[in-house]
């Protein structure tokens, strides 16, 4: 009798342990479920704290060339330009690029830009740093040799232009919808270009120097561009600059010398698909006007001279990539035109007034590395202010330019 | 006389930020738009447009963040040609 009360609590006891194991097998393989799709989700979620894999990215270009004219044959304006971009969150973004060039046989290092952008709202974006200046569309969004198709800027629009590049300051910029009426705008602050008084050297007395650090005044410089999008595709952007502020040196007769620079500009990008060619037409007038001032005269310093302190530069392109051919060399090639002309002060040392066509054909062999091909037919009167012939325009006579761009 | 048009300038500016903020950053046009058919419309403006399969889904999402302050690309805009670009690389 003990014997079976024995056996039946035994098997009550087993049959208990073993359903209760089933249902902890049950409730572990759940539990072991879970733990992997955690474990998933955080490699997942850690994969994109990862540098280098995910918010940083490392691009950047580089461009060089050979010059051919009657009385050189050279290769020229060798350049690399990393560009580091970092998304630390979904609205913070840092992006820096960086410029080795080599000139004149030396190598020189420049930061064209290294700021922080902050995503205010879906419209607004505030920008703090070392920026490239909202002015026209040459320098923000064309500047890079594996964007603007030709083998150098044009005239008056390189380093040595008379058109801002880069500056430190704070900068407002976005896009909104004014019903279907697209339009994007920018406002900034910035140190601002300094006057060369001619003190040191009155062959550059009244140029206007960009990019130089620290500033030589107190003012700020202020800016703005407006863009407007006529046509509900955006293929037309019509956009207005002004940039105004004191550019002498502080404690100087020059002190209260203010600049203002304004420009206009067009941008046009259209699929033809009768044509199965994309058409890009682009241009941008610049001028700025410099208060009339007294400058020492080169000769004899003791000597003073003033000329209307007024300089002006435009270029118009166009180019048409027959991107939708069936024929894959087709479909690489493009062709390109460009005008551009820079005008300095009649009267001033750095007077110039000088005219360049550009012509060439383009071979893509992706979307951002080209072989570029040009002739540049250049007319009229170049000196001082003259920029260098390795890239950012202004070589004297006319020449064959063989140049290679490469995004990366 | 010198400040006149700085204090111009700059009252036009605080009137266009003021009315521009209060703007929409989108229409019942824009709405309407694929991410695919802003991909078309916006990313050869400046350059030739890089196809999707060109980066991953990561890279993607700091190049259009990039382009989106670069272009001044609304929110929308971008969030739609990002979507676009990582479905189809
Ligand atoms: C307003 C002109 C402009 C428009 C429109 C534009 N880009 Fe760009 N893009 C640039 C410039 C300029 C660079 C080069 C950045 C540099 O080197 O400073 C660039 C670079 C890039 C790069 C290289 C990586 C990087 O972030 O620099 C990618 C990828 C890119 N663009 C994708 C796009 C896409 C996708 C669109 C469409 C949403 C687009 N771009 C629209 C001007 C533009």
């Amino acid at each position: 009798m003990k014997n079976r009360y024995l056996v039946f609590f035994l098997f009550l006891m087993f049959s208990l342990v073993s359903q209760k194991s089933d249902a902890q097998e049950v409730q572990s393989t759940d539990e072991i479920q879970k733990l992997k799709q955690e474990i998933e989700h955080l490699k997942n979620e850690s994969e994109t704290y990862k540098p280098g894999k995910s918010n940083f990215l490392l691009r950047g270009y580089a461009h060089s060339g050979l010059q051919i004219t009657d009385e050189e044959f050279s290769f020229v304006g060798g350049s690399f330009n990393p560009l580091f971009i970092y998304k630390q969150s979904d609205r913070l973004l840092f992006e820096s690029e960086w410029e080795l060039e080599l000139t004149g046989g030396e190598v020189e290092l420049a930061i064209e830009y290294a700021n922080m952008s902050y995503l205010l709202s879906k419209n607004l974006t505030f920008r703090a740093g070392k920026i490239l200046v909202p002015f026209g569309i040459f320098v923000p969004n064309l500047h890079p040799a594996w964007i603007h198709k030709f083998s150098a800027a044009p005239l008056g629009a390189g380093h040595d232009g008379i058109i801002p590049t880069n500056d430190i300051g704070l900068e407002l910029r976005g896009g909104s919808y004014l019903g279907d009426f697209k339009v994007n705008y920018s406002f900034y602050a910035v140190n601002g270009s300094q006057l060369n008084d001619g003190e040191e050297n009155p062959e550059e007395a009244g140029i206007l120097h960009h990019a130089i650090f620290p500033d030589n005044n107190k003012g700020k410089t202020i800016g703005s561009r407006i863009g407007f999008f006529p046509f509900s595709d955006s293929s037309l952007e019509l956009g207005f600059s002004g940039m105004y502020g004191k550019v002498g040196a502080k404690e100087t007769e020059m002190e209260d010398i203010t600049a203002l620079h304004y420009a206009f500009d067009f941008s046009y990008v259209k699929t033809l698909s009768s044509l199965s060619s994309v058409l890009d037409l682009k241009g941008q007038f610049s001028a700025v006007n410099v208060d009339d001032a007294n400058y020492p005269f080169h000769e004899n310093p003791d000597d003073l001279i003033t000329f209307d302190n007024n300089s002006s530069t435009w270029f118009a392109q166009a180019s048409l990539r027959p991107a939708l051919a069936e024929n894959n060399f087709v479909r690489s090639l493009e062709f390109a035109g460009r005008y551009s002309t820079l005008k300095t002060p009649e009267g001033s040392e750095w007077e110039t007034d000088q005219t360049q066509i550009d012509l060439g054909i383009n071979y893509w062999i992706d979307w951002r590395t080209v072989f570029k091909m040009s002739y540049r037919i250049s007319n009229g009167a170049a000196d001082e202010h003259d920029e260098e012939p390795d890239g950012h325009g202004g070589a004297e006579g006319n020449a064959f330019f063989f140049h290679w761009a490469i995004g990366f | 006389m010198k400040k006149i048009p700085i204090i111009i300038f700059l009252f036009t500016l605080l009137v266009m930020i003021a009315i521009i903020s209060s703007c929409r950053s989108t229409s019942s046009l824009a709405e309407a738009k694929s991410g695919a058919q802003l991909w078309g419309e916006n990313c050869l403006r400046c350059h030739n447009s890089p196809s999707p399969e060109s980066f991953s889904d990561e890279a993607w999402d700091v190049a259009v963040m990039h382009m989106r302050i670069r272009a001044n690309l609304t929110e929308p805009e971008a969030v739609k040609i990002a979507k676009f670009l990582k479905t189809a690389n």
